[in-house]
């Protein structure tokens, strides 16, 4: 179990990684900024850099517009 | 070796000078090489400008497959797992020479003094010829300039003429191009000073200090823009989508986020099939944003002007998701209503959320047929929303009523036609007899009281902090809402009251804006500064954040003060409908019933096991109000105001707007 936006519980699978977290909750929004328990990733490592059970992933959405 | 993997960008391993190094793709060699340390000298190349390639002062070595060949590193995208070296003796002697026939040609130019310094390169008198230019001034035909004014400011005023020892810069017929909008772009990237910025217009008293904060502004749009809100290519249309993908988008009245239809409205279709126009065409010519847009040759199918092709301004985001609103998935009615809205002058979002009431109450069946002339309102009906535009604008039949807006048209119907007025308030999106636009905020305390309590209704001109409080959930507690609710109102009224735009402070952010921890970063501290620093090179006067926040908390509290006199800004004015802040029926709770039950149990305390519908939604609609008055109680508290919304006579003290004028306010004539 993955914890997001120390909120949303997500369910952790071997090989999961920030790109699978990302797609499981929807976040489409370009201009994010992703931390796995405080390590910032960067956008180019989203599809490789796995997630760890047990851990703390921040999506930091910037506010757009209006 | 290379890593591909299925969403995410190839990476290659690279050798440069014997040292490894991991690029991604078609990250430019030049990049790559100062990344990893090295210096190249350079003369064309300028970090935001598209690289150009015409000095070949770059030239590195790239080795594939043990052919080796001479590449100008600043346009060679890395493609492969390539060998680098920058500084073999045939490269050395390449630019030594090319730097000697600069300095020939050029030799009291100090950029290409230095240059020449690195290339070792040391003879003036060389390549001396009749084409030598003695001006330190002079132009070297970098080509900045040029770039600088297609991809900071999308013009093309400036270009090169001739060939050869001829090439020269001009404008379009060797004349002052009228079309150059003065913005000193090409100026300012300038590396010899052969431009010069001789007009200062309104008279600043710094304006390097605004050019160079400016001018980070246009790099970013020049750079950054394509990556982040695509801003130049669909304005602000380009969260349709991104709306719908987070239940944002007002769908029905408000009564859902979302929709399987909203691929037909989305910014792919209208950049593929509607937007004609790219450029700066609408607020001011010379914004390197650019993110108006328009649609050229639409043929209009109804009212005053059907069957004739028109320019329409638009559609912003907040028209198309009017669309959605009223149900209507279809941008040629989107188009239509936005550009029938502006020629009547008439407000979309006011248009488009007072519809998307009246679909629901004809729907509900407070309105029938009879009311509405005979026009079947169901959401989704486009024509008949098209006609009672029409009509308002005509002064006719049921659109004049329409065009009294919500707060009007729930009066009337409780008064006229018996109606539930609880149910009416429930879903009548206004607050102050203003409209809601065009946001879902069920599930953001912070947002909902951001619009309920703005002075001027329900909007983001004072806050929208859908993303940092329901999305990022950075601020959980009541004090840290109150404290955004405090700082974001504040900062968005000052740069209003200088009479600058916001988009360019928070639709695009710096590369490294996450440096910053994400309570700082959410402000995007180096686009504050940017504000800070055109108010001080326009007026000579330094301000940092507490100034700023003075200044703009006293013209906040004046204006609330206003409001409140004329019998509009307390408690009750703040207070949104039951739609606004959760599901106000059993149709909308039902549509989302594994969340609000989630809530009810781990939120409220309560299991909502074995309870109906009904019995859930009115346990979901008492909490949900609690929570609002708690948010907009720590919210008076942090703004000094009492737990009416009333300014303190101590915070009127504090900020120095205690004088008799600001005082008399507090009299209210009708108590
Ligand atoms: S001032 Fe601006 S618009 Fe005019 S030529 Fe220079 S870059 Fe282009
Ligand atoms: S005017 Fe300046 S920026 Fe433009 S080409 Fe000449 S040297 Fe380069
Ligand atoms: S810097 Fe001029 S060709 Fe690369």
């Amino acid at each position: 179990m993955i914890e997001v936006n120390n909120k949303e519980k997500l369910d952790w699978f071997e090989g999961m990684t920030v790109q699978d977290v990302l797609d499981k909750m929807g976040y489409i929004y370009p201009r994010i900024t992703v931390s796995v328990n405080d390590q910032l990733v960067n956008k180019e490592d989203y599809a490789t850099y796995k997630v760890p059970d047990n851990a703390r992933v921040n999506v930091f959405h910037l506010a757009h517009g209006g | 070796m290379a890593t591909k993997t299925k969403a995410g960008p190839t990476k290659y391993e690279i050798s440069i000078n014997g040292k490894t190094a991991t690029v991604v793709e078609d990250t430019y060699l030049l990049k790559a090489v100062m990344d990893a340390g090295f210096n190249v000298p350079t003369l064309c190349h300028h970090k935001d400008l598209t690289p150009d390639g015409t000095c070949r002062l770059c030239l590195c070595e790239v080795e594939t497959n043990g052919k080796k060949k001479l590449v100008t590193a600043c346009n060679y995208p890395v493609r492969s797992e390539i060998k680098v070296k920058t500084n073999t003796e045939e490269i050395k002697k390449h630019r030594k020479s090319l730097a000697e026939m600069y300095l020939g040609r050029w030799p009291n130019v100090e950029t290409i003094q230095n240059i020449a310094k690195l290339c070792g390169a040391t003879d003036k008198e060389k390549y001396k010829s009749d084409i030598t230019d003695e001006n330190p001034k002079a132009c070297i035909l970098c080509g900045h300039c040029v770039r600088a004014c297609s991809s900071f400011m999308i013009q093309d005023i400036l270009g090169f003429a001739g060939r050869g020892i001829k090439r020269h810069l001009t404008m379009p017929f060797g004349d002052v191009d009228p079309h150059c909008v003065g913005c000193t772009s090409c100026g300012y990237v300038c590396p010899t000073g052969a431009i010069q910025i001789t007009d200062e217009m309104n008279n600043p008293v710094d304006p390097e200090l605004i050019r160079r904060h400016g001018m980070k502004v246009n790099a970013e749009m020049a750079t950054l823009d394509k990556m982040q809100n695509r801003m130049r290519e669909v304005g602000t249309a380009n969260i349709v989508e991104v709306m719908d993908a987070y239940d944002l988008l007002p769908v029905h009245n408000f009564k859902f986020g979302k929709h399987p239809d909203t691929h037909k409205i989305d910014s792919k279709v209208m950049t593929r099939d509607y937007f004609t126009q790219g450029a700066a065409d609408a607020c001011w010519l010379g914004c390197s944003m650019a993110c108006a847009k328009a649609v050229d040759g639409f043929e209009l199918k109804t009212g005053p002007y059907k069957g004739e092709k028109v320019v329409v301004d638009g559609p912003e985001y907040e028209t198309a998701a009017g669309g959605s609103n009223m149900g209507g998935f279809d941008l040629d009615f989107i188009v239509e209503y936005n550009f029938y809205c502006d020629t009547y002058g008439i407000d979309t979002i006011s248009f488009a959320t007072t519809i998307a009431f009246v679909m629901e109450a004809f729907e509900a069946g407070i309105i029938t047929e009879e009311h509405t002339g005979g026009k079947k309102l169901n959401f989704g009906a486009m024509d008949e929303a098209l006609e009672c535009l029409h009509e308002m604008a005509r002064g006719e039949g049921f659109g004049v009523e329409v065009g009294q807006g919500v707060r009007r048209l729930k009066e009337k119907w409780v008064k006229e036609l018996g109606a539930d007025p609880e149910f009416l308030n429930d879903i009548g999106m206004e607050v102050k007899g203003l409209e809601f636009s065009e946001y879902v905020s069920k599930e953001s305390l912070a947002q909902q009281a951001g619009y309920a309590m703005a002075i001027k209704g329900p909007q983001h001109d004072e806050a929208w902090l859908i993303f940092i409080d329901m999305v990022n959930n950075q601020i959980p507690s009541f004090d840290d809402k109150a404290e955004a609710l405090y700082y974001f109102p504040l900062f968005r009224i000052w740069f209003g009251l200088l009479g600058l735009c916001k988009i360019v402070w928070n639709d695009v952010a710096p590369a490294d804006n996450s440096k910053y921890p994400p309570q700082e970063a959410a402000k995007i501290p180096e686009h504050v500064e940017n504000y800070w620093k055109f108010f001080e090179g326009m007026t000579g006067i330094p301000v940092d954040e507490d100034k700023m926040l003075l200044q703009a908390e006293r013209v906040f509290n004046l204006q609330r003060l206003m409001s409140y006199y004329f019998g509009r800004g307390t408690r009750e004015d703040d207070m949104p409908p039951l739609r606004a802040i959760g599901p106000a029926t059993v149709e909308e709770y039902l549509s989302r019933e594994e969340r609000y039950d989630k809530q009810m149990k781990e939120e409220i305390g309560i299991d909502p096991e074995g309870k109906s519908a009904e019995e859930k939604l009115a346990i979901t609609r008492d909490h949900r109000f609690k929570q609002y008055n708690k948010v907009i109680d720590a919210a008076y508290k942090r703004r000094g105001w009492d737990e009416n919304g009333v300014p303190t006579v101590e915070r009127l003290k504090q900020i120095g707007i205690d004088i008799p004028e600001v005082m008399a306010l507090l009299e209210r004539p009708d108590q």
